[in-house]
């Protein structure tokens, strides 16, 4: 496409804005062409069932953060792409928290592939707390195949939101005391599996 | 703990502070311009003056076609915005006709806690006050010795969210789930609230 | 443009100049370069990571939130890659037999001009684990304190002083003999 042509689709998509509705934070926040686009990302995603909620707090963080408009512009479309991935991972009957939390553990390199085990693995159970862990588990330079395996064998054994919330805290801790990331996870779920609930808090 | 600024780390510090001779390998330089040159160049899109600067546009059929698919994107989103309206519109006779016997859930109270001793502010922001570093009921008080905390309302559900100190520095709740973004660079904490039983 | 801050220079490229990324480069390379081959231990590796983080930094230039600290920026993406490869080279060394010392003294370029202290305190830094190695280049070589260093690493304040002390504990007990010899 020249830019004569993106001209064209862009201004025709200007002009469709004043008639949609416009999150009045935006409007407030954003440059005129940045809300243009960020508008027509938003309702693509309307449009494909996906939450817009989390699409337009990504674009108000931007602001926060005093990010450029093409920035926040580019941060939203990644944001709605990875949403429809998680989407389409999870089933349709993914609710909104789970989608977002899967979006996360997309973005650190959790592939597709395996948030469709977890789905299936955890059954009618939501899957956010896991998927929470499972990212901040990456995040801490956990090799993904490990953490995966870890939070896909705590669906299996049907460890509890709360227990699973309690593990985060114990590894995190251990690895502020200077624990490997991946020995304190292994070792933490090791017990968690084995008791059925979280082990001991760590020792001073 | 045992002190580790003695004279043998000054000296090992001392050592490895010095200049690599040489630095990198001569062509170092022409490599990464190499490289660089093999990505797509940066450009300022300047879409506000690209709308609004007169210039001549050649229409070829592929820019007709691409007209119509706007149109017609345009009468999608028209339709889909009028039925999102019309659910709106229709939802207090809705309501009436066929209450809800379960109760709208209310946020739950959650503390945020971090250790800032040389802070003189600490805001919590995050997606459940629209990254708001001046929302009243989010700014922490100094409890003493270096800890702020708030005590503030959070729907149920998962949020990402972080602690501002002094309106500059954002910082990552040390305590809670990471999530490392990719589309800011930065890492943001995540919670996720459930109903308390 | 040699003078110009690096602000001006990110303003630059941003608008489509990309010959003058050059200054950037020339700006930080030396001092990273040294900061890459002592996390990495020897310069092939170093260099892959250093031009690594330029081609990276350059790619993702519109999202430097602060251009006149765009080093800093840099350093932070230089730290990563180096994490990354050397994580990667772990994996290799598992796989085949390596010996550390052969590839410091291959690496060399003039092995003529580094004295045997120098060598030993590089082979104790590579025997160092890469965190440790990671915590006490940043405090000690590149001079950070510790509320920076957790904000490069996302590792929290008492994390990083315990690997700061363990790495220098460790390198006390490789390096003792040699240096008062």
């Amino acid at each position: 496409m020249n830019r004569s042509e993106f001209s064209i689709v862009v201004g025709l998509l200007c002009l469709a804005h004043p008639i949609l509705a416009q999150d009045a934070r935006l409007s407030a926040r954003l440059d005129k062409p940045t809300l243009a686009a960020v508008n027509a990302i938003v309702d693509s995603a309307r449009i494909s069932k996906l939450p817009t909620a989390p699409l337009i707090d990504k674009a108000l963080e931007g602001v926060a953060r005093g990010v450029n408009g093409e920035s926040i512009v580019v941060a939203v479309h990644q944001l709605s792409l990875r949403m429809g991935s998680a989407k389409r991972a999870l089933a349709s009957n993914a609710t909104p928290d789970e989608i977002k939390a899967a979006a996360s553990a997309l973005d650190v390199g959790v592939s597709v592939r395996d948030l469709a085990r977890l789905r299936a693995m955890a059954g009618k159970q939501p899957v956010t707390v896991p998927l929470a862990v499972l990212t901040d588990l990456v995040g801490q330079k956990v090799p993904i195949p490990t953490a995966t395996d870890l939070v896909l064998q705590f669906a299996r054994s049907g460890v509890k939101d709360s227990d699973l919330a309690l593990f985060q805290r114990n590894v995190r801790a251990d690895v502020d005391q200077g624990a490997d990331p991946t020995v304190a996870a292994t070792t933490r779920a090791r017990g968690l599996v084995a008791r059925g609930g979280p082990s001991p808090k760590p020792s001073e | 703990m045992r002190s580790d600024d003695d004279a043998m780390m000054k000296e090992i510090a001392r050592q490895l502070r010095a200049p690599l001779s040489p630095p990198v390998s001569g062509s170092f330089d022409a490599r990464v311009m190499s490289a660089v040159r093999r990505l797509p160049r940066h450009s300022r899109f300047k879409l506000w003056s690209r709308l609004t600067t007169p210039r001549t546009v050649t229409f070829t059929p592929l820019s007709w076609g691409l007209l119509a698919a706007s149109v017609a994107l345009f009468a999608v989103i028209g339709a889909a915005r009028a039925f999102d309206d019309i659910q709106v519109a229709t939802k207090p006779m809705v309501t009436a006709l066929f209450p809800k016997t379960a109760a709208p859930r209310p946020p739950q109270r959650v503390q945020f806690v971090l250790v800032a001793p040389d802070a003189k502010k600490v805001a919590v922001v995050g997606d459940f006050n629209g990254w708001d570093v001046d929302h009243a009921g989010y700014q922490a008080k100094h409890r003493g010795g270096g800890v702020w905390s708030v005590t503030a309302p959070v729907p149920l559900g998962h949020h990402r969210y972080s602690f501002v100190v002094d309106d500059s520095v954002w910082i990552a709740d040390p305590t809670a789930p990471r999530i490392v973004d990719s589309d800011f660079g930065v890492a943001n904490s995540a919670i996720v609230v459930q109903e308390q039983k | 443009m040699e003078g110009s801050s690096d602000g001006v220079i990110v303003a630059r490229v941003l608008r489509g100049d990309v010959e003058v990324f050059r200054v950037l480069v020339n700006r930080y390379r030396d001092r990273y370069a040294r900061y890459a081959f002592h996390m990495l231990g020897n310069r092939e590796d170093a260099e892959e990571a250093l031009q690594d983080a330029f081609t990276r930094a350059y790619r993702s230039l519109a999202r430097c939130e602060d251009p006149e600290r765009f080093g800093a920026w840099l350093f932070r993406i230089l730290v990563n890659r180096c994490r990354t490869l050397g994580a990667r080279r772990g994996r290799r060394a598992r796989t085949f037999v390596v010996d550390e010392g052969a590839i410091l003294e291959a690496a060399e370029d003039h092995p003529a001009e580094r004295n045997a202290w120098r060598e030993e305190i590089d082979r104790g830094l590579q025997q160092l684990r890469a965190d440790q190695r990671e915590a006490f280049l940043l405090k000690y070589v590149e001079d950070m304190g510790y509320d920076e260093m957790s904000q490069l690493t996302g590792v929290g304040v008492s994390a990083l002083k315990m690997r700061v002390m363990r790495a220098c504990d460790r390198l006390r007990e490789l390096l003792s003999e040699v240096h008062s010899a």
